[in-house]
């Protein structure tokens, strides 16, 4: 009881915020609403006993890729005041494609309803578990993907910083214009 | 008492004790409606401008680098509860993960993303 009562709660925050973040005007709200439904989706995870999942939706996703979110807004020239919807068939042709995928995806949902219960076991995943099979190196552990994701990671950060950072020659031209 | 009734009553009481300090701050407080109250304080002075400006590249650069950080943070997290039980070779694959990472905060270093100029 006291569980169902927590997630109806969890799930209307969800939705609420998910629909104000998509339809606020400011776009520092709409980030801040959507950090509103990463946390509820966290507290969703620690209700399955996922605490690995719940650790990872709060430190990235809470934590790191919304600070990314923030930044890259900062990094715009105009707050998206005016921001207005001219286009009026585009938005009733999203609307169309949007309840077309909600019918899909809950079809599917219901179609495959008795086999997603046997995933969701509801059982703890200890992470003493997870990491013996990330860091082992028998059958159905994981050591070679562990490390291969941080030459991905490598990856990923020196792509950043050859996008974001121009050449020795152009960087006072572009400090300028930064200021 | 039962843990459901426990659950029920702490969570009323808290919403109850939220909403009688919101509302007692509204009854109780002494109001004033003038046209300076709702303006931007910067020292006494009047503001100029607006508060948006476009912030420099250097920040989302070390957005990222802390994102970055950050995910290398959540994979050594499960390592970290068994340590000791993994012993020294889980200690060597880690330190193989962190020392490839840290190649791209020398990257970064190298190419003075870290300086604050």
């Amino acid at each position: 009881m006291a569980e169902q009562i927590i997630f109806y709660i969890l799930a209307l925050v969800i939705a609420v915020f998910s629909i104000m973040a998509v339809t606020s005007k400011k776009v520092i709200r709409s980030a801040t609403y959507l950090l509103f439904v990463l946390l509820a989706t966290a507290g969703l995870f620690l209700m399955l006993n996922y605490y690995y999942l719940f650790a990872v939706q709060v430190t990235v996703y809470a934590g790191g890729v919304m600070i990314l979110f923030i930044m890259a807004i900062f990094l715009t020239h105009k707050p998206g005041d005016e921001f207005k919807t001219k286009m009026n068939w585009k938005v009733k042709s999203s609307a169309i494609l949007s309840v077309l995928g909600l019918l899909l995806s809950g079809y599917i949902v219901v179609a495959n309803v008795t086999r997603i219960i046997n995933y969701v076991s509801g059982k703890e995943m200890k992470m003493q578990e997870l990491g013996v099979t990330m860091m082992g190196t028998e059958k159905y552990q994981f050591l070679l993907p562990f490390e291969a994701m941080s030459v991905l990671l490598l990856a990923c950060i020196i792509g950043a910083i050859m996008i974001a950072r121009k050449e020795k020659n152009n960087v006072e031209s572009n400090n300028d214009l930064d200021k | 008492m039962d843990n459901t009734s426990l659950f029920v009553v702490v969570l009323l009481t808290g919403l109850a004790l939220v909403i009688l300090g919101l509302t007692a701050a509204i009854l109780l407080s002494p109001k004033s409606i003038n046209f300076q109250k709702g303006e931007t304080y910067e020292c006494g002075l009047p503001t100029r401008g607006t508060s948006w400006m476009q912030f420099r590249v250097g920040y989302y650069l070390y957005a990222i680098l802390f994102l970055m950080f950050d995910v290398e943070t959540i994979f050594l997290f499960p390592w970290a509860t068994v340590v000791r039980q993994l012993g020294t070779s889980g200690f060597i694959s880690v330190l193989i993960f962190v020392v490839i990472l840290g190649l791209g905060l020398a990257y970064a270093w190298r190419k003075g993303v870290l300086k604050w100029t």
